[in-house]
């Protein structure tokens, strides 16, 4: 890693809005074919981070590099492909000038847009306008405006929104091929279980600072929380007196204990009731581990 | 311009001509009311001479100065409002697509449609028979006006910068329409009533009309120009100060 040349670096960026402190010294690297994970409340200071990454804002302190080139210049934003949720299309442009268009403007030739209209399914879409499409075919043309160009680096608003199962994976099937070819890929999201899925490093962002930049499967197992998840005729009451119980709750017939040593309440379990089944110990999701960090901050305030 | 520049600019003006052609109010707005209301006034009163001209003809003039003027006000300005709107703009400037090319292509596509309108006016006037000035004299009208619509595009677009489509179709079309009525466009300025007159020789568009008639041989140029390209050094400005403040 240390060879390669990174795609996005930020280093020491920070960023206030008049008293607004939107950014409070952030440190980021993005590689050649990873996919990073950007989570954190609104207002975490996602958009700000964003809107430097692509050249729409100057640093106020600090530096963002694009393949090692100042995002405020041309000729390095034509090495990104982005698609914001909030873009609007004319209404007098067909799908197939969309897309041509962003070749265009990309500096590709026109027929660039074929390939990608077919591998996004959009090819019977080709001629219509925008207003005659549907919220998740909207979504696909964006992501077929930003692919068009052959980016080193995607930076995605969102991307999932809108769209159901099928197209969610066909989605992450497209973006996996971009990334074995090397292109990188920041994308933001509130989808903290989806970005687990398919990120190689997850960014937790609050109040303008990194509170964790690590991989998913990392992040969950630094939160020591287990749930174990048994059927037992033992009563509530009974289970709540067990050693290290955090909380107890049923689902349908099941019993599912929080608790952070989940080998001392193991022991003690199946010794008082031989007749326990169906016996599985979790760690907690990606979504605990998130909300934890976040909250912790929120006390440490 | 370089080849990216130039292929920049190609897209950016394919995108802003589909974007009249293709929205039936810019197209009714823009292109099908003045040259109806031309078609009609001609068959009124075409035939009729003023001073020597046939009215007809002055209505290329005329009418000619609407036509262009009302391409020149309306498209630019609703096309830069509409784009910041959607966030076009700000994709746009994300793929690195300069602001002035975007806006130039705006301007071209709004410049060439006001020869289309014109070409309409004088194949109209020619087919009712009330067409009589040289070649070279209406060529030297198309230029004028063509020219002299620039203030009107950066004006426009000023307004774009400044204030969302529904405003700005409102205040634009406000603006115009007296414009218009006033500056003697619809009506010729010697049937107007004298305060009116009075008022016309401070509005820009009576001066471009002027100017166009003067082409057609009829009064002067020197005065015309003046107020003309003082209205341009000013529109200038007000665009240039409304971009600086713009939001994209």
């Amino acid at each position: 890693m240390g060879t390669t040349q990174a795609v996005l670096t930020v280093e020491g960026l920070r960023h206030r809005y008049g008293e607004t402190v939107a950014l409070d010294g952030v440190d980021l690297r993005v590689d050649p074919g990873e996919c990073v994970a950007l989570l954190g409340p609104n207002g975490a200071g996602k958009s700000t981070l964003v809107a430097l990454a692509v050249g729409l804002l100057v640093p106020q302190h600090g530096t963002v590099r694009i393949l090692g080139g100042d995002p405020r210049r041309a000729a390095t934003r034509r090495r990104l492909g982005v698609a914001q949720q909030t873009l609007g299309f004319p209404n007098t442009l067909t799908v197939n000038e969309l897309v041509t268009g962003a070749a265009v403007r990309g500096g590709r030739r026109p027929a660039a847009a074929g390939p990608i209209l077919a591998e996004l399914g959009l090819t019977d879409l080709a001629p219509r306008r925008v207003p005659k499409l549907s919220g998740g075919q909207k979504q696909r043309v964006q992501l077929a405006m930003a692919l068009v160009t052959e980016p080193d680096l995607l930076i995605l608003d969102e991307p999932t929104v809108g769209l159901d199962t099928m197209a969610r994976r066909h989605f992450w099937q497209i973006l996996a091929r971009r990334r074995a070819q090397g292109t990188a890929v920041l994308v933001t999201t509130h989808l903290i279980e989806e970005s687990a899925a398919v990120a190689d490093r997850v960014v937790v962002l609050d109040r303008g600072r990194i509170l964790a930049d690590a991989p998913p499967q990392e992040l969950v197992s630094r939160l020591p929380d287990r749930t174990v998840t048994a059927r037992t005729g033992m009563d509530q009451a009974e289970l709540e007196r067990l050693p290290d119980v955090l909380s107890v709750r049923h689902e349908h017939d099941l019993v599912k204990i929080q608790t952070r040593s989940p080998e001392d309440l193991l022991r003690v379990l199946l010794d008082r009731d031989p007749a326990l089944s169906e016996l599985r110990v979790q760690d907690a999701g990606l979504e605990e581990a998130v909300v934890a960090l976040t909250a912790g901050e929120e006390m440490a305030a | 311009m370089s080849g990216m520049m130039r292929r920049l600019f190609g897209v950016e003006l394919r995108d802003e001509l589909r974007a009249i052609v293709r929205e039936p109010t810019s197209l009714f707005f823009g292109i099908l009311m003045p040259v109806g209301l031309f078609v009609l006034f001609n068959l009124l009163y075409g035939k009729d001479t003023t001073q020597g001209l046939s009215a007809g003809t002055a209505m290329v003039a005329t009418f000619g100065t609407y036509g262009v003027i009302t391409v020149a006000a309306l498209q630019p300005g609703i096309g830069v409002a509409q784009d910041r709107d959607l966030g076009w703009l700000r994709m746009k400037r994300v793929s690195a697509v300069p602001i002035g090319i975007s806006l130039t292509a705006k301007a071209t596509a709004a410049l060439l449609y006001g020869v289309g309108v014109l070409l309409l006016m004088g194949a109209g006037a020619a087919a009712f028979g009330t067409l009589h000035a040289s070649g070279w004299a209406l060529l030297r009208v198309a230029l004028v006006l063509l020219l002299g619509s620039v203030p009107f595009t950066l004006f426009s677009v000023a307004v774009g910068f400044r204030f969302r489509t529904g405003a700005a179709i409102a205040l634009l079309n406000a603006v115009l329409f007296p414009l218009a009525m006033l500056s003697g466009l619809w009506i010729p300025i010697q049937f107007l009533p004298s305060v009116v007159q009075k008022i016309a020789k401070f509005l820009p568009t009576y001066h471009l009309a002027q100017l166009g008639l003067a082409q057609l041989g009829h009064g002067t140029t020197v005065i015309h120009v003046l107020a003309l390209v003082l209205t341009t050094v000013v529109a200038a400005g007000v665009a240039a100060m409304s971009y600086r403040h713009a939001r994209i």
